[in-house]
This record gives C-alpha cells, structure tokens and sequence, in this order.
C-alpha cells in the first residue's frame, strides 16, 4: 500500500504539461454535474452539456452583450481609479509612519466591514447612478491594494535605503530606485487580488443598485427561473475575472524574474 | 584627514542600564593612509565607521574631514558593506552605476565610470549579470566597483571580506592593495582577523569594549608592495601575536555583551 501510494506521489503531471492537472481537475468537476444533471438532483443543476451549448447561445444575444459592456464600463473606470490610488496610499502608508498611523484604523474597519452593509448609505449618497457603481468597486479593491503596498515597501530591507544614503540620494530617489521595485512584488499580488474583487464589486453593485450590467441581468434571468442562461452569465463573469487575474499573474512573473522571492535580501 | 574628537556612543539596555559603545574615542587618520580598525564583537567598530561615514550620528564628539565637521553622508566617501547590499533587480552595471546615479549622473554619463571600474575589479564580461548569479567574492567586487565609481577619497570598509572563503579573502585582499595602491585613497577597514588588518595596513588600531575604546595603534612597516610571502615576514607573525594577545584577553575579559555588528 505504502509502495503504490510512493509511487502515485512520484508521478508529476506537470511534468508532462503544466496544463495537464487543471484539465483534469476540470472534467471531473463537468463529469460530476453531469451525472447529477441526468439524476435531476435539482433543477438548479441541469445537465453540464445542455448549459455549455446554451452558454454560447446567451453570450451571443444582444441582451449579454449590451449588459457586458455596461458591466466593463464600470469596471473600467473604477478599476483603475482604485488601483492607482491605492498604490499611492499604500506606498505613503509603508513609508511615512505619520500617514500610517493615521489611516491604518481605516484601512483595517474597511477591510473586515460586510461592504453589503455600507450599500444602502452609497444609495442614499449617490443614488442609483454610476457614481454609485464606481463607489463599490472602489471600496472592494482599494483597501486590498493599500496593505499589500504597504506590506510591501515595508518588506524592503533598510539595509538597501541606508546603502543609498551612503551615496547620497535624496528622498525621491530612494523611492524610485530602492523602495518602489522592492515593494513591486508584494504590490502587483494586491492589484491581482484586488483585480478578482473587482469583479465581485460590479455583479454585487449591480444586483443591489443598478439593475443594469450582467449583475442585472443575473437578477432578472434568476427571478424569471432561466437556470440554464444563469449559468451562463455566471460561467462569463467567473471565467472573465479568472482572465484578469492571470493577466495581472503574468505582470507579476514578469517582475518576479526580476526580483527572485527570498533573492531580495542582501543574502 | 578624518579627525575622530572624543566620540561617544551609550546604548540603553533592556534592563535599563546604559551600555558605553563607545567612549571617548580620538583618531587621526592621514590622507592616503590605509587604516584598519580591529576589535571583538560590540567594541562599537563598525559604529565608528558608520559615523565616518555619516549614517550614524554620535551622542557626544565630532567627526571632521579635511576640517569639515561630518553631518551625514558626503561625496568624499564611499562605503563597502559588509553584506554586499547590492540591488538584486537590477545587473552588475546597474549596480555600479548607482551611487553616481544617486550623486544626479545619468545612467548614460555613469556608465563609461562603471565599465572602467567593473573592469578594474576583474568582472569584464559580468556585466550583465544579476547579483544572485554571482559568487559572494564577486558580489563583493561589485559592491567595490561601486564604491570606485564614485571616486572617493576615503573608502571605508566594513568587514567587506568576513562572509568569502578563505581562498576568495586573499585573492580579494592581494586586489585590494593593489587597486589601493595605484591611487591611494585613505581607506578605513573594519576587520575581525588580525592578518588581514596586519597584511593590508599602514596601522592597526586595536579597540576593546565594554566601553568600546581604541587600546593601542601599531605601526606597520611590513614593506610595500606586499604578497603573500609578507606573512613569512618576522614583524608580521610578530604584529599578529601580539595582536592576538590583546584581542585574546578581551574576549576573555567578558564573555556575553551586547553587539552592535
């Protein structure tokens, strides 16, 4: 027993191809709904093959795509928006104690806050408008860029700084050249994680306060008991989110071979 | 000529006792001078040499250059650490070239120093390699090259050899005198070992702690250019005796105190 187990562990698939084990993982899980979906276990669940020939049908209806461009406008605004300032913040946070003293009480309240709890005051501010969209993407990926930033240009050895002062440098090129690419990798995983929340502030916003975007329709399609085109929203947003974050993944790989975890100290 | 005035340094300890680093240091170094500090762990060395260098600041005492009074770093000097602190994200070159650009060159104005100097410590065709690809003898050729870029007049060294094998030590400290001695700057040399500091000196100064002071300065007169059969000289395997008697006793004048490197 303990033989065939030693030698199952001795098999490495991503020997053979990095995307072996994930396809594999993958068609256990569609082989497994569709079991279920014959069995009509629930009728949330139909059969896997009937909801992947639907899916293409609803990702090419007009309905999808003019709610998909919606949803892409509000992220598109505030992602950025919130990526940028929360470098920013996080950066100044890590640094400069005063600033971090004063918002890390923030910081830490906006992090563990239910954000489902602060809608009904965004509503109230700013109605159901974009404004208000832009607010809850904002909060659920802001916080998240702040202290992986700060986290980072923490994790930065005063050993490097000190270095720098020895030739001279001024505050701005401390920043430029030591503490901004020592904080990149810690910072870029914030933005990646900040990324997928990103995704999950719109569907959320837009369920609870707009209406409009695939949020909306994932509510009307719920309320009207579409399972079938359900999934096919759902599959579009998770898969969508998946792809921002590999794309912001390979950023971060990018600054990694740059910057070699556990290298980044002076030995 | 670096001048050391009465420098003192206290720490508090954690039980609230102060601990004297340093107490009442005095130094002339001469310009040209190669001088080499030795001393058992927390005789307050290397927070001698950090205040030389202007990255730390004494309680009581002054530090003049040339009769300038030291206020922190400053382009006449140049530091060699210890543990290299080369910038893992960037190459050999940009490495070289980061104290002058932190000095306001360009990276194209510092990169004709840079190659100068990179091939002065022996590292042509390392150019474009990262630090982690490099031996800790190389890396510290680069954290020299760096240093030399700047054009010092003083370079002071922190324990610069202490983390190499014994074998790279030596071939680091035969191109060491000889990249001194084609232009002579004043170099302080931060050592634990004695025949380094006897091998590469114009004098040794002996500290001894607890409080960190300078006990005794020796003369070396071993004759210039040095190799490796200087250390067959009779002065030198006498310099080194004695030194390790004085170093000997200190060490065994306390045996835990607190460390500063």
């Amino acid at each position: 027993m303990s033989q065939a187990t030693t030698s199952w562990s001795r098999i490495r698939f991503q020997d053979v191809s990095p995307f072996l084990p994930p396809i594999i993982g993958l068609a256990i899980g569609a082989i497994a709904w569709e079991i279920a979906g014959r069995l009509e276990v629930s009728y949330v669940l139909p059969p896997f093959t009937d909801i992947v020939s639907n899916t293409w049908d609803v990702w090419r209806s007009e309905a999808f795509r003019s709610a998909a461009l919606e949803s892409l406008e509000s992220l598109a605004i505030a992602w950025p928006l919130s990526i940028g300032l929360g470098l920013v913040v996080g950066l100044l946070m890590g640094r400069y104690r005063l600033v971090e003293w004063m918002l890390d009480l923030y910081v830490n309240i906006f992090l563990s806050l239910p954000l489902i709890a602060l809608i009904p005051i965004i509503l109230l501010l700013f109605g159901l408008s974009q404004t208000s969209m832009i607010v809850i993407v904002f909060l659920y990926t802001f916080f998240v860029v702040v202290v992986n930033t700060s986290a980072g240009v923490r994790s930065v050895e005063s050993n490097f700084e000190e270095m720098a002062r020895s030739f001279g440098a001024n505050e701005a090129r401390i920043l430029w050249r030591v503490i901004i690419p020592g904080a990149l990798p810690l910072a870029l995983t914030g933005v990646r994680i900040a990324t997928g929340r990103a995704f999950k502030g719109v569907i959320i916003g837009e369920q609870l306060v707009r209406f409009i975007g695939l949020g909306g329709l994932i509510q009307r399609y719920g309320g009207a008991f579409r399972v079938e085109d359900l999934w096919a929203l759902i599959f579009a947003v998770g898969l969508s989110g998946l792809i921002a974050m590999q794309l912001v993944q390979l950023v971060e790989n990018f600054a990694e071979k740059r910057l070699p975890r556990g290298r980044r100290t002076s030995q | 000529m670096i001048e050391l005035k009465g420098i003192t340094k206290t720490f508090r300890q954690r039980d609230g006792s102060a601990f004297h680093a340093l107490k009442d240091v005095d130094l002339k170094v001469l310009d040209g001078e190669f001088l080499s500090i030795i001393g058992p762990s927390g005789c307050g060395k290397t927070t001698l040499m950090r205040m030389v260098g202007g990255l730390a600041k004494a309680d009581a005492g002054e530090i003049f250059i040339d009769g300038r009074r030291v206020n922190g770093p400053g382009p006449e000097r140049a530091i060699v650490f210890q543990n290299f602190v080369l910038l893992p994200w960037v190459d050999v070159t940009s490495n070289v070239t980061f104290g002058l650009e932190m000095r306001g060159l360009s990276k194209k104005e510092a990169r004709k120093t840079a190659q100068k100097e990179i091939e002065r410590v022996g590292l042509t065709g390392f150019e474009g390699h990262y630090p982690h690809e490099l031996s800790g003898g190389m890396q510290q050729r680069v954290g020299l090259a760096r240093a030399l870029a700047v054009n010092p007049e003083i370079l002071l060294m922190d324990e610069p050899f202490a983390s190499v094998d014994a074998q790279t030590r030596q071939i680091l400290q035969d191109d060491l005198i000889r990249i001194w001695q084609e232009e002579r700057k004043t170099v302080i040399f931060i050592t634990h070992s004695m025949e380094e500091a006897v091998y590469l000196s114009d004098r040794v100064a002996v500290m001894e702690r607890g409080p960190g002071r300078i006990s005794e300065l020796f003369d070396i007169h071993l004759p210039r250019p040095r190799d490796y059969s200087s250390r067959n000289d009779v002065e030198f395997t006498s310099l080194t005796t004695h030194i390790w008697g004085l170093l000997k006793t200190a060490y065994e004048k306390d045996g835990d105190v607190p460390s500063d490197d």
